[in-house]
C-alpha cells in the first residue's frame, strides 16, 4: 500500500465537496480517484487485466448510483446533453472529439508493442485439509487429532518447555532458510521463491489455523496441496521425509511460542 | 592465573579509561533477548551453535574470540559499540545473519552490551577503541575508475578476487577463515551481496580496516587519492541491485545457431538474472550452494530453440562425475572424498504444456506431470536429456540437445539448442509462455543430484516471428472512435439542439 497516494486522493475528494460539483462531476471524480488508488496506491502494481476488471466494476457501481435516483439521473443527462449542444462547450467538444481517437490509437500502440506479461495464476492460500492423512504408515484423522504436548503447558510446564526447545532446534536447522530467523517469511533463500514462505508473525497465518491443519501442511508440504493451491510452485517441503510425528508437533509448539500466537481452538470451526 | 591477573589489570583500567560495558540491567535485558533470538545460532555461551555451524557458511560468529568483520576500527582491533549495533541492525545479506529492523534502539544496545560479555577483551586494555576517520567520498569519474583498476592490480586484489572481480583469483579455492571453514573471496560483480554494505563508503571501510576473521586483509593504500580510485573501480564492476527477473524472451532469428560460434547472436540481447538458492526441500540438501544466480538469454529460429546460460564460479571443475540423479547425503559429512564431481547445469521445462492443467513439480517433475531436463555435464562435450517424474525417477532418453561450453575469468558460458517440436516433449509455440527453471551444480562444493542450486518456475516467452505493425490498427481504431464521436454529436444535437438553444 502506498498510503501517500491513497490519502491524497481522499483529501482531494474531500476538498471537492466544497466545489459545487453536479452528479456527473462526482461520478467522474470518484472514477478517477479509484483508478489512481488502484493504479498507483497498491504495491506490487495490480496487473492490467485485473485493473480493467476492477474499473469495470467501479463503473457499474457509479452508473447504478447515478441512475438510482431520478433527479441525479436527470442532472447527469442534462449536463451530458449540454456538453454536446451548448455553444459554450464548443471548443471543449471539438478537442474531445479529436483527442479521444488519439488516445485510443495510443492505447492500441502500447497494447501491441509492450512486453507480454507472464500469466499470473491465483492460488488458494488455505485450502480445506483432507479428512485424514497417512503419515509414515500411520493413519491420522485430521478432524480429531490434536497436539499431544499442548496440554503439558498446564500440567507439566517443564516437559512443555523441553518440547518447545526441541521444536526450536528443529526450526533453526530446517525452516530458518525460508521462514526466516524472525519467522517473517524472509529467510536467506526466500527471495528465490514465489509464493513467498509464510510469515508466521502475520495474524492471518498460524493464528487463524488449527494445529491439526499445521500438522497436515508441515507433513505433506507443497506436494500435498490440492491443485487450486498450485502445488507445483510452492517450495514448502514435505517434512514427513525428514521429521517424526513428535518432531512435527514440537516445531508447531515452537512456532506459536516464538510468535506469541495461539492456535485457533477446534470448537470454532463448526 | 595469568588470565586472572590480566583480568584484574583489565578491570583496573576499565575504571581508569571509562570503558562502557553497560549497566547490569542492560546486560540482563540483552541476555534475555539474546537467548530468545540469537542463541540458537550464536550459542548460549556465545561460542557459536555446533549444529548451526554445520549448516551455515559463513558459520554463525563465535563471539568468545572477539573477532569482528565489520569495524570502523583498525585491523585486529575490537569494534566500536556502533559497529556491533550496525551489524545487528543491518545483518549480512546472503548469509544466515539476518537484519533485525524490528528491534528497538534500546534492544540493540542491550544486545551489544551482552555480546561484549562473551570476551574478556572488551573489559581489558583493548576495550577502548577509537574509530578511524571515514572521509566523505569524493565524486566518481571515468579517470578514477581507470586508475582504480591499476591500484587493484598493484595490490594483488586479483589474487583472490580475480582478473574481472568474479571471486575467481588463483588463491580463491584455498581460502579458509580463522575458524578453519572454507570461505570464498567476494564476487565483486555482485555488490548487492556484500556482507558489509555496498555503498562506496562501505567498500572504502572494507579494505581499509579488513574483515577480521576472514582472509580479506586490510590495506594501507597510498597516496590517499588511490584509496578512492580503488573504491570507484570496485564500485564500477557491478550494478546497484540484483534486479532478479521472472521472464526471459526468446528472440526470433532466421536460422538455427551454430552452438560453437554463437557469441555474435547473443551479444545484442540483454540477459535476465534469475536468483538461484539452495535446494533445502528434499533430502540431499544444499545449505550453502556455490552459485547464487544464473543469467539467461534465448533465441528461437523456425526449427530450433536455443538457450545461453552464464554464471560465476570461482573454479571450473571439468573432471569428475555429474548427474541429476546422483545420490547426495543429507547433512552427513561427505563419505568418499576420492570421488570428485564436475560442474553441471540443467534447464527444465514441463514435458507437455496442456493449458488449464497443472504444471510438473518444480523439482524434476512429479508422477502426474513429467519435466524435461536439458543436462549439461561440464566434464563432457555433449549434453544429455532426461525426463523427470520426481527426483527419485529421472530417466535418460534419446532427445538430442546440442551443447557448447566455455569457462573464462570465473564465468561459465553454456549454450544448448534443441529442435523446436519433438513429440512428447515441451513445445515452443510462438506467442506462448513456457515455464522454465534451472539447476546448477558446483563441483567444488561437491554438489550432485539433489545437492544443488535451484530456481522455481519462471517464464520463457516465445516471441512471435512476424510482428504485426501497429500502424493499421492504430489508424482504424482511431478513425472508428472519431466517427463514433461525430455520430453521437450529430444525433444528440438533432434531438436536443433546439430545446437547449430555445
Ligand atoms: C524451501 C523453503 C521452505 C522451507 C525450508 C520451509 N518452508 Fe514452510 N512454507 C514455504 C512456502 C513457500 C510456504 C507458502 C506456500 C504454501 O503454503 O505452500 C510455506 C508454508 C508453510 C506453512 C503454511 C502456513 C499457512 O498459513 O498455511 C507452514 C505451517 C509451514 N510452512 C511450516 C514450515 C516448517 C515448520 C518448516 C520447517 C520444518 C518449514 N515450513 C520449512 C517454504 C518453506
Ligand atoms: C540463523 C542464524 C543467526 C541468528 C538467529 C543470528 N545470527 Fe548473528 N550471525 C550469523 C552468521 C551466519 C554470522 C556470520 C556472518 C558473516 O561472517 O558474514 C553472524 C554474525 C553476527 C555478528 C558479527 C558481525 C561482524 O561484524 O562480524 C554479530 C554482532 C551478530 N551476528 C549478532 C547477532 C544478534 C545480536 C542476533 C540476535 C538478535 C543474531 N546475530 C542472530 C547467524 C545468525
Ligand atoms: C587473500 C585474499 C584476498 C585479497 C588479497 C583481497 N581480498 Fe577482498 N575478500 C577476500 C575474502 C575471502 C572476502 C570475503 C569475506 C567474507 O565473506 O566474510 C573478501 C571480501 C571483499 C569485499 C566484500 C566485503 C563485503 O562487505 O562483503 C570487497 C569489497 C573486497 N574484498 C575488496 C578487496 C580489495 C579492493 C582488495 C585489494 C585491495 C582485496 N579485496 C583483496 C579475500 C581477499
Amino acid at each position: 500500500m502506498n498510503f501517500i497516494v491513497i490519502v491524497s486522493v481522499a483529501v482531494v475528494l474531500f476538498a471537492l465537496r466544497f466545489a459545487k460539483l453536479n452528479a456527473l462531476g462526482w461520478a467522474v471524480a470518484w472514477w478517477v480517484g479509484v483508478y489512481i488508488c488502484f493504479r498507483y496506491g497498491v504495491v506490487p502494481p495490480v496487473p492490467a487485466s485485473i485493473m480493467s476488471m476492477y474499473m469495470f466494476i467501479v463503473t457499474l457501481v457509479l452508473v447504478a448510483y447515478v441512475s438510482a435516483a431520478h433527479d441525479r439521473m436527470k442532472e447527469v443527462t442534462d449536463s451530458l446533453i449540454a456538453f454536446f449542444v451548448n455553444p459554450k462547450y464548443k471548443i471543449a467538444l471539438g478537442l474531445s472529439l479529436l483527442l479521444l481517437p488519439v488516445l485510443v490509437a495510443f492505447q492500441v500502440y502500447t497494447g501491441m508493442t509492450s512486453q507480454p506479461q507472464p500469466p499470473i495464476s491465483g492460488r488458494t492460500v488455505h485450502p480445506p485439509p483432507p479428512g485424514n492423512i497417512s503419515f509414515q504408515g500411520k493413519q491420522i484423522d485430521l478432524l480429531t487429532v490434536h497436539n499431544p504436548y499442548r496440554d503439558l503447558a498446564d500440567s507439566d510446564p517443564q516437559a512443555f518447555s523441553a518440547h518447545v526447545n526441541a521444536g526450536r532446534s528443529i526450526y533453526y536447522q530446517n525452516c530458518v532458510y525460508c521462514h526466516g530467523d524472525n519467522m517473517e517469511g524472509d529467510g536467506m533463500f526466500a527471495h528465490g521463491f514465489d509464493p513467498i514462505p509464510a510469515n508466521f508473525q502475520d495474524p492471518t497465518t498460524i493464528a487463524m489455523l488449527q494445529e491439526s491443519y499445521l500438522f497436515w501442511r508441515i507433513a505433506k508440504g507443497a506436494p500435498g496441496l490440492p491443485s487450486e493451491s498450485t502445488p507445483w510452485f510452492s517450495a514448502m517441503p514435505a517434512w514427513e521425509t525428514f521429521l517424526s510425528e513428535e518432531e512435527i508437533w514440537d516445531v508447531i509448539l515452537f512456532l506459536y511460542d516464538y510468535t506469541g500466537q495461539l492456535p485457533r481452538a477446534s470448537e470454532e470451526v463448526h | 592465573m595469568l588470565t586472572l591477573l590480566l583480568l584484574a589489570a583489565g578491570t583496573a583500567s576499565v575504571s581508569a579509561q571509562n570503558i562502557d560495558l553497560g549497566s547490569d540491567a542492560q546486560r540482563d535485558a540483552g541476555k534475555q533477548m539474546y537467548e530468545l533470538k540469537c542463541a540458537h545460532c550464536h550459542g548460549a555461551d556465545g561460542a557459536g551453535d555446533a549444529a548451526m555451524s554445520e549448516l551455515l557458511r559463513p558459520a554463525p560468529r563465535n563471539f568468545t574470540s572477539s573477532t569482528f568483520k565489520f569495524r570502523t576500527t583498525g585491523s585486529g582491533e575490537l569494534p566500536s559499540d556502533d559497529d556491533i549495533k550496525d551489524s545487528i541492525r543491518k545483518g549480512m545479506p546472503y548469509t544466515g545473519m539476518p537484519p533485525w529492523p524490528s528491534l528497538s534502539e534500546d534492544e540493540v544496545t542491550n544486545l551489544m552490551y551482552y555480546i561484549k560479555t562473551f570476551s574478556d577483551d572488551f573489559a581489558g586494555v583493548f576495550g577502548e577503541v577509537t574509530p578511524l576517520e571515514m572521509p566523505d567520498p569524493p565524486s566518481m569519474s571515468e579517470e578514477s575508475i581507470i586508475r582504480g583498476r591499476e591500484v587493484y592490480i598493484e595490490n594483488s586484489c586479483a589474487d583472490c578476487h580475480g582478473e574481472k572481480g568474479r571471486g575467481d583469483g588463483p588463491s580463491a579455492p584455498t581460502l579458509e577463515d580463522t575458524w578453519n571453514y572454507p570461505i570464498r573471496a567476494a564476487d565483486l560483480t555482485k555488490r548487492w551481496a556484500f556482507r558489509g554494505g555496498s555503498s562506496r563508503s562501505d567498500i572504502f571501510r572494507t579494505f581499509t580496516t579488513g574483515l577480521d576473521g576472514s582472509p580479506m586483509p586490510s590495506f594501507d593504500i597510498q597516496p590517499p587519492e588511490d584509496q578512492w580510485n580503488l573504491v570507484d573501480y570496485v564500485y564500477s564492476l557491478s550494478r546497484d541491485e540484483a534486479d532478479y527477473g521472472t521472464m526471459v524472451v526468446a528472440t526470433t532469428i532466421a536460422e538455427p545457431i551454430d552452438v560453437n560460434n554463437a557469441a555474435s547472436v547473443f551479444d545484442g540481447i540483454d540477459p535476465v538474472l534469475f536468483a538461484v538458492v539452495g535446494q533445502v526441500i528434499e533430502p540431499g540438501r544444499a545449505f550453502f550452494p556455490g552459485v547464487n544466480g544464473v543469467e539467461v538469454r534465448s533465441v528461437v529460429s523456425p526449427s530450433t530453440i536455443s538457450i545461453m546460460l552464464q554464471w560465476n564460479d570461482m573454479s571450473a571443475e571439468t573432471t569428475g562425475i555429474a548427474g541429476p540423479g546422483l545420490g547426495a547425503p543429507d547433512r552427513t559429512a561427505d563419505e568418499d572424498t576420492s570421488i570428485t564431481y564436475a560442474d553441471a547445469i540443467a534447464v527444465q521445462f514441463p514435458s507437455g504444456v496442456s493449458a488449464g492443467t497443472g504444471k510438473p513439480y518444480f523439482l524434476f517433475g512429479d508422477r502426474k506431470a513429467s519435466a524435461d531436463l536439458w543436462f549439461a555435464d561440464l566434464s563432457a562435450t555433449q549434453a544429455t536429456h532426461y525426463t523427470g517424474k520426481g527426483s527419485g525417477d529421472i530417466q535418460l532418453d534419446e532427445t538430442r540437445i546440442e551443447m557448447s561450453s566455455s569457462y573464462s575469468d570465473g564465468q561459465w558460458t553454456v549454450i544448448m539448442q534443441r529442435d523446436r517440436e519433438i513429440s512428447g516433449h515441451a513445445a515452443f509455440t510462438e506467442g506462448t509462455f513456457v515455464p522454465i527453471s534451472f539447476s546448477v551444480w558446483d563441483g567444488f562444493n561437491r554438489e550432485r543430484g539433489n545437492r544443488r542450486g535451484i530456481t522455481m518456475w519462471y517464464s520463457l516467452y516465445i516471441d512471435v516471428a512476424v510482428k504485426e505493425s501497429p500502424v493499421v490498427p492504430m489508424i482504424s481504431y482511431g478513425f472508428a472512435t472519431l466517427l463514433l464521436g461525430l455520430i453521437t454529436t450529430f444525433l444528440v444535437r438533432r434531438k436536443f439542439g433546439d430545446k437547449e438553444s430555445a
